[in-house]
């Protein structure tokens, strides 16, 4: 409970700082207010990935503050991209062409990666694999989410340059930690059966 | 129907996890940082911006200007300059002929015709992109070329358009072949220069 009671307070800070740095970078001064919502759902989204290895941590056998996160977070995702898509839908339909730059290939590869992640979560009892495939498929992709959805961030000229930087790497560094200490914690906890 | 027990063939979750990832690589590798074809054309610091016509700001006019020197003999003909993807986004026709869209920043570029390499006189360019007063479907001005066949608008500074300071250069009159350019440069940029060289179709 404790612990619960740590994450809790630890998600405060991870939730409200990149927002914060975000909502008040002169990037979204003047923009429209589709690059704002886009913005800051993607900047809770990486917030959201952050925490999420921390939740399957702490969590029992249901993670359901886990799955619920989780759909969360891929809502954050198409959020951005629909509004990206209000702000310019040509520039988002280039961005997500063949021909668009390597940061938005990052970004698709990212979002591709979490949709994977997610029908796991979702599929698991239904799908033909052990335990430790379902593990170690879900964490990979979910490794695949944060590096790529995080250096997406990291190389995009937007309202996280500067100070939002070295956040960025904060969470994406975080959340790969957390990926191996809940993949670790949770074998400990409920190992495969054989 | 998930099975708790451990993997019976784990070579096959080994193949799945390293051909993601060299298709993921492959993906990026084979990307181009700021999109197929955005060269970046912006300039900074002080001094005037280029005005010369020879040097090369864009891959198109540095092969317009070997094809046009190393053939000294025939009749000159530039490498006609080709959209790029991308070119064409937020284009929006007849943009009003202005005079500037603001100041800090200037676009200017020589127009010239394939057939020849002559200046083309008169012809009026569309410039467009996003800056602090408005974004690339607000903020397009119509230019149109001097005698010598430059253009050169003020605008205000370039912001990040999704995640990169861009600039867009077009041609679409009807007398010679369209060309939407999209072109990049960086945040502290205070000039551009995108030439176009023009052909007719057939």
């Amino acid at each position: 409970m404790a612990e619960r009671r740590r994450l809790a307070a630890l998600a405060v800070p991870v939730l409200v700082l990149p927002a914060a740095i975000a909502l008040t970078d002169a990037h979204l001064a003047a923009g429209p207010a589709a690059l704002v919502i886009s913005t800051l759902a993607a900047t809770l989204a990486v917030s959201g990935l952050a925490l999420q290895p921390l939740l399957a941590a702490v969590a029992g056998v249901r993670l359901r503050w886990h799955r619920v996160l989780g759909t969360v977070t891929f809502a954050l995702v198409l959020a951005h991209v629909g509004g990206l898509f209000l702000v310019s839908a040509e520039d988002t339909r280039f961005a997500l062409s063949p021909d668009g730059p390597t940061r938005a290939r990052m970004a698709l590869l990212a979002t591709i990666a979490l949709a994977v992640v997610v029908v796991l979560g979702a599929s698991r009892a239904r799908l033909p694999m052990s335990t430790f495939t379902w593990r170690v498929l879900h964490a990979f992709f979910a490794a695949l989410v944060v590096i790529l959805g995080v250096g997406h961030a990291v190389i995009t000229d937007g309202a996280l340059d500067g100070v939002g930087t070295p956040v960025l790497l904060l969470l994406g560094g975080a959340a790969l930690g957390g990926i191996a200490y809940a993949a670790i914690r949770r074998a400990q906890r409920f190992p495969a059966r054989r | 129907m998930a099975s708790s027990d451990t993997p019976k063939r784990p070579w096959l979750l080994a193949l799945v996890l390293a051909g993601v990832t060299a298709a993921v690589v492959v993906a990026l590798v084979t990307s181009e940082s700021s999109g197929t074809g955005a060269t970046n054309v912006g300039e900074a610091g002080p001094g005037p911006a280029r005005e010369d016509g020879v040097a090369a700001a864009t891959p198109e006019t540095a092969r317009a200007t070997a094809t046009a020197t190393a053939t000294p003999a025939r009749p000159r003909r530039c490498e006609a300059t080709r959209s790029n993807p991308g070119g064409t986004n937020n284009y929006i026709p007849d943009a009003p002929e202005l005079a500037s869209l603001g100041s800090g920043f200037v676009i200017t570029g020589l127009v010239r015709a394939a057939r020849g390499c002559r200046p083309l006189p008169g012809v009026r360019i569309q410039v467009w992109l996003a800056t602090e007063t408005g974004g690339e479907q607000d903020n397009r001005a119509s230019v149109r070329t001097d005698a010598n066949g430059r253009y050169r608008i003020e605008t205000a500074p370039t912001v990040p358009q999704f995640g990169e300071p861009n600039i867009h250069v077009a041609y679409a009159d009807g007398e010679y072949r369209d060309v939407f350019i999209r072109r990049v440069v960086d945040l502290d940029d205070t000039r551009a220069r995108v030439d176009l060289t023009l052909a007719r179709d057939g």
